[in-house]
């Protein structure tokens, strides 16, 4: 207990650290841009007649940036906004905090990139665990081959093709958004259904560039457990085929958790390329935007919250695996 | 950004194959099955492609706004984009900014990936901690987002800048994997006998350790080189570079916004460059399963 308290403490300490240095580098990143925008957005606001002070304040709101001052005086109130989750206001949606604009695209995102992980996890483990049991069989190689092919698919090239056959050649699925304007919102059933036909094609693009790697974990994961001795002490007592398969499936999954983890962290940049090929307003379209509008507020917000997330992903998975596999706890150690 | 691939670490007779002749074997492996041939002559076509082509037609590509978003046809056996210029040649003379900038980047990769992982992993100590906190850096922050957000100031202007700054976000992985590899080679017999025998760290590291994690570094290059075709012409897709050379990724960014896929007019000049990634993916996938079984014949059954 104690070991893992020290562990924890580790990990909070350098996910702090990552997080401050992530956001040092997007200071210094917006500072440096050409023509930097901050001070250019102060000094119109001179031109145009206001005071120095009030310019100063203005533009302290839009970007949550001190346009003036020591460098120093800068980057520790943009570290003390930070602290306070202040991110400045969008310059795209003028009035709107940056912070509310990635909120709103992180709904959509993680509705449609948890229905994608959820049958991407299924799909995997099962074709997994076949594709080891067979594997020196067409079956096996198959099955491989097909699930590092589908691990390397550009998420764009898989999102294109599923538009192309889906609703240009076959047109059962609407192209875009992530929901029929014309349709009253509430929970109704036009709507419910509206809701799944626009989020089909993209979960379905998600999942099927994501199966891949569980596909081949689980395959090297159930080769490896099969070598040990508590399979053949399985099939020794007379087990029956479902029954170690069982055994094996359950000690085979624990590598699997953590890349689940670890997906879960990456979810909210993890669909950028799916969201824009189906238009669908989640976190990746909000990034995309704001970097066509060099609106730095909502891009410093969303790539904040996209590298916090993975880094809280990874203590999760580290602190996850010591808890669901014994074998790892004993010595305080992670051994994986 | 790299997934790097499961190794097998520990008494692996990485060595003997390679002794044996590293070429031969390669073959031998790839005659067992036929979807390896293809694999390999697959990737040997597209580098022909990226080298040669761009010479087969001329600087600026002929239009014809007359014939926009034509079909396949004799004259034109991919059809036309937007401005009815050919999309074969267009396809053609796009595979080298793809290529090379995948190349280049996938050898910074395995470059900056195997140095930092060797010596992190032989030095041990001081030096290895720092290198590894760098290196679980490099890994956590997320690399799309990245590139994305630094887009905004870099412009990826020729495949050289686009390559190395693919390279240097995406070496953590292989840097990792290789340094894992290394601190369980340097407790095998033949690197203390090396040591005992006064030989220099530079001698150890080059001559015993390098040969030793090479095959799977070999791997790794082709893998890295998919995953940079996949970044690369994402970043154009999404939109945020300029268009300045023609490449995939522009190809199939122009069709997106001419609305192809709204109107289902111009298909062929929407999947050509699809079809191509998916080609390309397909031979590296293939060939990389060859490899896996020239360097690691202990993962055959039996």
């Amino acid at each position: 207990m104690r070991n893992l308290l020290v562990r924890l403490a580790g990990h909070l300490v350098r996910a702090l650290v990552m997080i401050w240095v992530v956001a040092t580098f997007t200071f210094f990143l917006i500072r440096l841009m050409p023509g930097d925008p901050v001070a250019a957005q102060y000094e119109k606001l001179v031109q145009q007649g206001m005071s120095p002070d009030a310019a100063r304040n203005a533009t302290r709101l839009t970007y949550g940036f001190l346009p003036t001052g020591s460098g120093w005086d800068q980057y520790v109130h943009y570290l003390w906004r930070l602290l306070h989750f202040d991110f400045g206001r969008s310059t795209q949606t003028l009035g709107v905090n940056a912070s509310a604009e990635v909120l709103t695209g992180a709904k959509w995102t993680i509705g449609l990139v948890l229905a994608g992980i959820l049958i991407s996890f299924a799909l995997g483990t099962v074709l997994g665990v076949i594709a080891a049991i067979r594997r020196s069989s067409g079956v096996g190689d198959a099955l491989t081959i097909t699930g590092s092919l589908f691990h390397a698919i550009p998420q764009f090239v898989m999102a294109l093709v599923l538009i192309t056959v889906f609703t240009v050649i076959w047109p059962v699925f609407p192209t875009d958004g992530n929901v029929d304007i014309l349709v009253d919102p509430g929970f109704n059933g036009p709507y419910v259904a509206s809701l799944v036909s626009h989020a089909s094609l993209p979960a379905l693009a998600y999942a099927l560039s994501m199966f891949g790697s569980y596909l081949l974990t689980m395959r090297s994961s159930v080769i490896s457990v099969l070598g040990d001795d508590f399979v053949l002490a399985a099939e020794l007592r007379g087990l029956t085929r479902t029954m170690r398969l069982r055994y094996i499936a359950r000690n085979a999954l624990l590598p699997l958790f953590t890349i689940f983890a670890l997906t879960i962290g990456f979810m909210f940049g993890g669909a950028v390329f799916i969201e824009k090929a189906f238009n669908y307003p989640g976190m990746g379209i909000t990034l995309i935007n704001s970097i066509g509008h060099r609106d730095y507020s909502t891009m410093n917000a969303t790539f904040l919250l996209i590298t916090a997330a993975v880094i809280v992903a990874n203590i999760v998975a580290d602190l996850l695996y010591t808890a669901i596999d014994p074998r790892v706890r004993r010595g305080g150690e992670a051994v994986a | 950004m790299v997934t790097a691939v499961e190794i097998p670490t520990g008494n692996t007779p990485a060595l003997t194959p390679a002794r044996r002749g590293f070429w031969r074997n390669l073959w031998r492996v790839l005659r067992r099955k036929p979807t390896r041939v293809a694999g390999a002559v697959i990737v040997a076509l597209f580098v022909v492609m990226g080298v040669v082509g761009p010479f087969l037609y001329p600087a600026n590509l002929p239009t014809d706004p007359g014939n926009a978003y034509a079909g396949p046809s004799g004259s034109h056996l991919l059809g036309t984009d937007f401005q009815g210029t050919d999309v074969l040649a267009l396809l053609v003379t796009g595979s080298r900014y793809v290529l090379v900038a995948a190349v280049i980047a996938a050898a910074c990769t395995v470059v900056v990936g195997t140095g930092i992982g060797l010596y992190a992993g032989y030095r041990r100590g001081g030096p290895d901690s720092v290198l590894m906190r760098i290196t679980d850096f490099i890994i956590t922050i997320p690399g799309l987002p990245l590139l994305l957000v630094l887009s905004t100031l870099w412009k990826y202007s020729n495949p050289l800048t686009m390559g190395l700054v693919l390279g240097v976000t995406g070496w953590g992985s292989v840097a990792r994997a290789v340094r894992s590899q290394t601190l369980s080679l340097r407790e095998r017999g033949f690197i203390e006998a090396a040591r005992g025998l006064g030989l220099s760290t530079a001698h150890v590291v080059r001559k015993e350790l390098l040969p030793n994690v090479a095959p799977y570094v070999a791997m790794n290059l082709l893998i890295s080189v998919t995953v940079y075709i996949y970044l690369e012409v994402g970043l154009f897709f999404l939109g945020v570079l300029p268009f300045n050379e023609n490449n995939w990724g522009v190809m199939i960014s122009q069709a997106v916004q001419n609305g192809v896929t709204q109107t289902g007019q111009g298909l062929a000049y929407l999947l050509s460059p699809l079809v191509a990634i998916l080609l390309l993916t397909l031979g590296i996938v293939l060939l990389v399963d060859a490899m896996d079984e020239v360097f690691n014949p202990r993962l055959r059954e039996d």
